[in-house]
């Protein structure tokens, strides 16, 4: 019963920090800019598929998920400076309805140009093996999402706290006025954490793929849950939105293995409900 | 009779008279597939009418139009089902039940404050709760197989009038469109079209002049919600069949969103304009497979960065400033 427990606990804690990623791509978007991205879910299962496409003529996982990444970077940098441009000419809540239309149907068009091309389903076999520990088994892909996505949040830690780039972000984020005035440049610094949130959810993408099977319908319900999260976390925190996540996850886990996966479902979006009701101002 | 009276109803009689003979020249006994096309454009144009009030007229956007169209279509045919009534009898019930569920959502939206984009979310979350209850709760709904439906039939006058059942279920469509069109045009033209202008451009400075903008909103948010309601499982019949998946946000949300932008937010005839529109493009799109979503995305994307004034506002304009007709359309619009 215990090993049971701390099981579901681990392969929750893996989850959640999927989750967080999926997250924190939302948050920076929506807390530099206004823009809901509601395309993150698609950055995810992009990054899957060039990763697939890449595993083909190279042979470690790594190196793949790496250029999955990247994939969904280049495609970020590209939309950005198009599409996304046109929105941040708009100010206040033009920008936010505009955000909400234009990445919806943007993704309505990339998830329908996926089923056309890459219609399957993608799965990624990760090389870790299953550990077992005092009874306790913990799966050879809860093991490498944990790693992986540790070394992510350090990296991205270390982004937003000790590099110049980083802490310019945090400024814009808290005053947008304020970064102008010290020299900083709102909507280059928004360029590059789309780009930045474009690789983060495209990272969590990979890591999902290691123990579900992902095809081009998981877009949407990927950004769902990713808005769920961040809204959980406070859209304009970092720091709220990983221990969100990786709370979510677990209960999420828990829930889904005691009640079964609707309710616990349910009760992902029913959080999401109560928070914003309490707090509805951390969105605003 | 005013001149400009006769004048300001002359789109609708033109409008209402192409409708009732749509049945007589377009609707086939031996071929349901047009009759559906047509029965599926007046329901997409009362849903985008819907979003009018609640969106166009006070800023609620609201993302769980399909949730609220299967909380109407369930509790209709669940409740007709269990009671052995017809769902005629169940009908306002389920309208009722989705209104005082949307009424209920504006309001703690109107009390809390909420901006646009949290009651967009909020309204979404909704709609994900309501698609997994639909789905888990299978003893009661079924889950994802769903129920057949068919139960908003009128066999008595479809012998007393010798029309086929998709004529009759088409002109009831008409006689809601009708209402809602008729509620949409007094609330314009009434006190509650200048407190919800005013609610527009300022809450605040509506606020101040003593406008009740939670009731306004709440008022609103129940009329929108009980149209959906009322809708729903006319949406149901259609195909024969109450299933999850018909209401869910890429089925009906996305659809009426377009609908309601291409045909032209705020303006009276738009929704009706916008879902003819894109219903026939949608029944060319359907033998492209996966290509009906591309484009649609495509659509909605270059209509929200070009194209928000939509068709109806964009030709009336047009229309004003090249014939005399135009000024009877334009005035329509202004109000």
């Amino acid at each position: 019963m215990l090993a049971r427990g701390i099981e579901l606990l681990i392969d929750g804690l893996a989850r959640g920090m999927i989750l967080s990623l999926f997250g924190l791509g939302i948050t920076l978007v929506f807390g530099l800019g206004g823009i809901l991205n509601l395309l993150i879910g698609v950055f995810a299962v992009v990054a899957v598929i060039a990763c697939s496409l890449i595993l083909g003529t190279v042979p470690e996982l790594l190196v793949a998920g790496l250029g999955g990444v990247a994939a969904v970077a280049l495609f970020a940098f590209v939309l950005d400076r198009s599409v996304i441009s046109l929105v941040y000419r708009e100010e206040g809540e033009d920008r936010v309805l505009l955000g909400i239309f234009v990445t919806l149907g943007l993704s309505l068009l990339f998830e329908g140009l996926l089923f056309v091309f890459f219609a399957e389903s993608y799965f990624l076999e990760s090389s870790v093996s299953s550990v077992s520990l005092a009874g306790v088994s913990i799966t050879g892909s809860s093991l490498a999402v944990i790693a992986a996505a540790g070394v992510l949040f350090g990296l991205i830690y270390y982004f937003f706290n000790h590099t110049y780039l980083g802490i310019a972000t945090r400024t814009v984020i808290q005053d947008e006025t304020g970064a102008i005035l010290c020299g900083i440049r709102p909507r280059r610094v928004q360029s590059i954490v789309f780009v930045l949130s474009a690789a983060i959810a495209g990272a969590g993408g990979v890591l999902y793929a290691l123990d579900a099977e992902v095809t081009p319908a998981s877009s949407f319900e990927l950004t769902t849950f990713a808005i769920m999260v961040s809204i959980v976390g406070g859209v304009d925190s970092i720091r709220g939105t990983v221990a969100a996540g990786v709370v979510l996850g677990i209960v999420i886990t828990v829930a889904g293995a005691l009640f079964g996966s609707y309710l616990a479902t349910v009760t992902l979006f029913a959080a999401a409900i109560a928070v914003l009701i309490y707090k509805p101002e951390q969105i605003s | 009779m005013n001149v400009n009276v006769t004048r300001d109803r002359l789109p609708t009689v033109i409008v209402f008279a192409v409708l009732l003979a749509i049945p007589l020249v377009f609707f086939d006994p031996s071929t349901t597939y047009i009759s559906r096309r047509f029965i599926r454009v007046m329901i997409f144009a009362i849903l985008a009418m819907a979003l009018n009030i609640i969106f166009g007229e006070t800023d609620q956007l609201i993302l769980f139009m399909g949730g609220i169209a299967a909380v109407g279509a369930y509790t209709t045919a669940l409740t007709a089902d269990a009671l052995g009534i017809s769902p005629w009898l169940t009908l306002f019930l389920g309208a009722l039940f989705a209104g005082v569920f949307g009424a209920l959502v504006c309001y703690v939206a109107a009390r809390r404050q909420f901006t646009v984009i949290v009651l967009a979310i909020v309204t979404f979350a909704s709609q994900m709760i309501i698609s997994e209850l639909l789905v888990g709760l299978r003893d009661i709904t079924r889950g994802s197989t769903g129920f057949p439906f068919s139960g908003l039939q009128l066999p008595a006058i479809e012998q007393a009038t010798g029309l086929g059942s998709y004529a009759i279920q088409f002109y009831v469509l008409v006689a809601i469109f009708a209402g809602v069109l008729g509620l949409y045009t007094w609330l314009r033209r009434s006190k509650y079209g200048l407190a919800f202008a005013a609610i527009r451009q300022d809450e605040f400075a509506a606020r101040a002049t003593g406008v009740d903008v939670i009731k306004l909103k709440v008022f609103a948010g129940f009329i929108a919600t009980f149209v959906i309601g009322l809708v729903g499982p006319f949406y149901g019949q259609t195909t024969g069949i109450i299933i999850p998946s018909l209401y869910s946000f890429n089925s009906i949300d996305v659809l009426v969103l377009i609908v309601l932008v291409l045909g032209g937010l705020r303006s009276r005839y738009g929704p009706l304009v916008g879902a003819a529109v894109i219903i026939y493009i949608d029944n060319i799109l359907g033998n492209f497979g996966q290509w009906r979503t591309v484009a649609f995305g495509l659509l909605l994307t270059i209509l929200f960065l070009y194209f928000r004034d939509g068709i109806v506002p964009s030709a009336t304009e047009l229309l004003a400033e090249r014939t005399p007709l135009g000024s009877v359309l334009d005035r329509g619009k202004a109000e």
